[in-house]
């Protein structure tokens, strides 16, 4: 089979450089691997089913559950990977094994970074600096916007430049609370960007034209399609009938990246699930977009006499520098709720990027919202207990739970990492090891969270700001494992996502990231996933 | 040579239930006695006297239960049970009361044919009429989780918003 370009996982990066590979050139002979298995998407009876039981069919522990990584092993229960150090991240939960990727249960919050997050090196004397700036990326990051659909406000003064395909979705009442007290005390807030696709701007993209958003509130399965997932997206490719040399398999387990010399890569060897048969394929360039810790855990297995311990690694980097988002949560008691204030959707409106600042950046920027669900009520569980209106409506009305919710930005350690584990996983993959331990002044910078948010909930008339639940460090946003860098004695990959030392690998994941910055990494994925495809369309 | 036969086309016949005669297990009477356990929560919460709008949706709604998981099927034949005896036992009104907020049947795990007929048939039935419209009998005007709001447009929003407040 005479391949051109292999592409490894079929999340949104594997499916924005296909996209962007094929409009240059339809007939493209592209491969893309997927480890997991289909699930069925805009499905009315799964999307009632999320709607009452509040299930995913990829959530872990439902009959779905082949998607997902099991939890840690425990006394009691088998389990799967390995967590070592002083802080675990959960990868339950936090990936898919899927065709589509983790945009299979992804909120679709759609964040730019900021230009100090590129520097922050130079900023903070933390990490390293990206070896690109925002401005290299900025055209890419509105291309993104479009690719993945978002919904978002032009006026919004954090950026120059926005053109979002879409209307932003107003504030809901909800937030109406926390706009008033972020005004008093100064804290700047604007929409949240998200992945939604709503009524078209202009007839252009009647052309990607998809049933806009119907506010169902269902959103991490949404009926109509609206909310962008990788999977529909490449169902959409394949239904064109366009690229006849576009092809997609799935339940194909990569296990090693092939090199015939030290320098150019040959192909790769999966594992077929489907033949139970290892399959050696052979192509002109390979691209590693399987997530952070695949991506970087594909590298090491790949051992040979020219790179002894795995592909890109002389330097020791590959699988280092780990980071992830702590997710916090913190709640109080809003005495008086008269307006009857009650979660309308499934996605956030409002957001504030006030401490997302280059003040902020040498202790770790965050960002807060205002989470769906706040205030914290809920009919279906009260009828269920069997109250009765007026006790649901009081309930309502008084002592209402209030909640803030936002990510910190940590930074990256070398002793940070992941690993092969020398064990199978159900998908057949080798399972991982994460080596991961906050720093020490990470406490004290939620204790300073903490009082920012306790002054916002005083504003609002709420009380006892406490944590409501402890601060999740799940995977969702492990990043910087084959980091970008402009010399291999500090990150894996150049500033075109290419391993330092071969012509022709490109890892294009979160991995690459140089740093996380304090915002979902999906939209600067996407984007570098898009500038990538340019770069190899001008090959 | 058709001419003296008295045909009907399937066309013409009554289209009630179409989705629930394709289950064949589940039939007529017991979809009734179902969608009878489904206006005792409205009910038991609200106030609408136009939830017939409801049905289609309800009947779809089975169809689909029973495509995710054919047990469905047991478990609304142990609901259709739980009630004629408690109906039995109490009368037709206060049978839906208690199987709707009878404390015994929150038990988790629902080991008690009662506690599997509140958690797997009559909850699932009240988070469907929430976001069937049910939601506005409890302060909430124009959406909530689960409810189709509506587009994002310029003029008309479909959900609450800050200037609402205004």
């Amino acid at each position: 089979m005479n391949i051109d370009t292999i592409i490894i996982g079929t999340g949104v990066a594997g499916t924005a450089i296909a996209t962007k590979l094929l409009e240059s050139n339809p007939t493209s002979n592209i491969l893309m691997l997927e480890a997991g298995d289909k699930q069925t998407m805009r499905d009315f009876s799964l999307f009632q089913n999320f709607l009452v039981t509040n299930k995913l069919p990829n959530d872990s522990n439902t009959i779905y559950d082949a998607f997902c990584d099991l939890d840690y092993p425990k006394q009691e229960t088998i389990g799967e990977n390995q967590s070592n150090g002083n802080t675990q991240i959960p990868l339950q939960g936090g990936r898919l094994f899927m065709y589509g990727g983790s945009t299979g249960h992804w909120g679709g919050w759609s964040f730019r970074l900021k230009p100090e997050d590129f520097k922050l090196k130079t900023n903070t004397g933390k990490g390293i600096d990206w070896p690109i700036d925002y401005y290299d990326l900025e055209p890419f990051y509105l291309e993104a916007e479009h690719f993945i659909g978002v919904s978002g406000n032009n006026n919004d003064p954090t950026f120059d430049n926005l053109q979002y395909p879409y209307n932003e979705f107003p504030f809901t009442i909800e937030d109406g609370p926390y706009i008033d007290a972020f005004k008093k005390l100064g804290i700047n807030h604007s929409n949240l960007p998200i992945a939604r696709y709503g009524l078209p701007k202009t007839a252009i993209i009647n052309e990607q034209f998809h049933a806009p958003c119907q506010t169902t509130g269902t959103c991490k399965y949404c009926p109509f399609g609206s909310r962008y997932v990788a999977a529909n997206n490449l169902d959409e490719l394949i239904q064109k009938g366009s690229y006849p040399n576009f092809k997609i398999i799935t339940n194909a387990v990569v296990k090693e990246v092939l090199m015939e010399s030290k320098n150019k890569a040959s192909g790769i060897i999966y594992y077929d699930k489907n033949s139970n048969k290892e399959v050696k394929i052979y192509s002109n360039k390979i691209i590693l977009a399987a997530g952070a810790i695949e991506s970087a855990k594909i590298l090491l297995r790949s051992e040979s006499e020219n790179w002894k311990d795995g592909i890109g690694n002389d330097k020791g980097l590959v699988g280092r520098n780990l980071v992830s988002h702590p997710y916090f949560f913190f709640k109080a008691t809003l005495p008086k709720n008269e307006k009857m204030l009650q979660p309308q959707m499934g996605f956030p409106t409002l957001v504030s990027r006030h401490y997302d600042s280059a003040e902020e950046q040498w202790d770790g920027k965050f960002i807060l919202i205002n989470p769906v669900s706040s205030p914290k009520v809920n009919l279906a569980k009260s009828m269920s207990k069997g109250m009765k209106k007026d006790e649901i409506i009081n309930s309502i009305n008084q002592n209402v739970t209030v909640q803030i919710q936002g990510m910190l930005e940590v930074f990256s350690h070398r002793d940070n990492r992941v690993l092969n584990s020398d064990k199978r996983n159900r998908f057949g993959l080798n399972e991982t090891i994460i080596n991961f331990s906050k720093d020490e002044n990470f406490d004290n910078r939620m204790n300073y969270i903490q009082s920012v948010v306790a002054k916002i909930f005083e504003e609002m008339g709420a009380k006892n700001t406490t944590m409501e639940m402890s601060t999740s460090w799940r995977a969702d946003h492990a990043a910087c494992t084959t980091r970008m860098s402009d010399s291999p004695n500090n990150g894996v990959v150049d500033k075109n996502l290419r391993v330092h030392g071969v012509d022709n690998l490109y890892v294009c994941s979160n991995s690459s990231f140089s740093s996380l910055g304090a915002v979902n990494p999906t939209l600067t994925l996407t984007a570098l996933a898009l500038r990538l495809g340019s770069y190899l369309n001008k090959q | 040579m058709y001419k003296n036969l008295i045909f009907m086309a399937k066309y013409n016949i009554d289209a009630k239930y179409m989705v629930a005669n394709s289950l064949n297990e589940l039939n007529e009477d017991a979809i009734e006695k179902l969608w009878k356990l489904f206006q005792s929560i409205e009910k038991f919460w609200g106030n609408d006297e136009n939830i017939d709008r409801m049905k289609s949706n309800f009947i779809v709604f089975l169809s689909n239960r029973i495509e995710i998981d054919y047990n469905y099927l047991a478990e609304y034949s142990n609901a259709i049970n739980v009630i004629e005896e408690l109906t039995n036992e109490l009368g037709d009104k206060d049978a839906y009361i208690k199987l709707l907020t009878d404390p015994s049947a929150n038990i988790s795990p629902p080991t008690t044919r009662l506690a599997r007929a509140r958690q797997l048939v009559s909850n699932e039935f009240i988070s469907l009429y929430l976001s069937l419209g049910g939601f506005k009998h409890f302060g909430s005007k124009l959406n909530y989780q689960g409810y189709f709001g509506g587009a994002n447009t310029e003029k008309v929003i479909p959900y609450r918003t800050n200037k609402d407040i205004k």
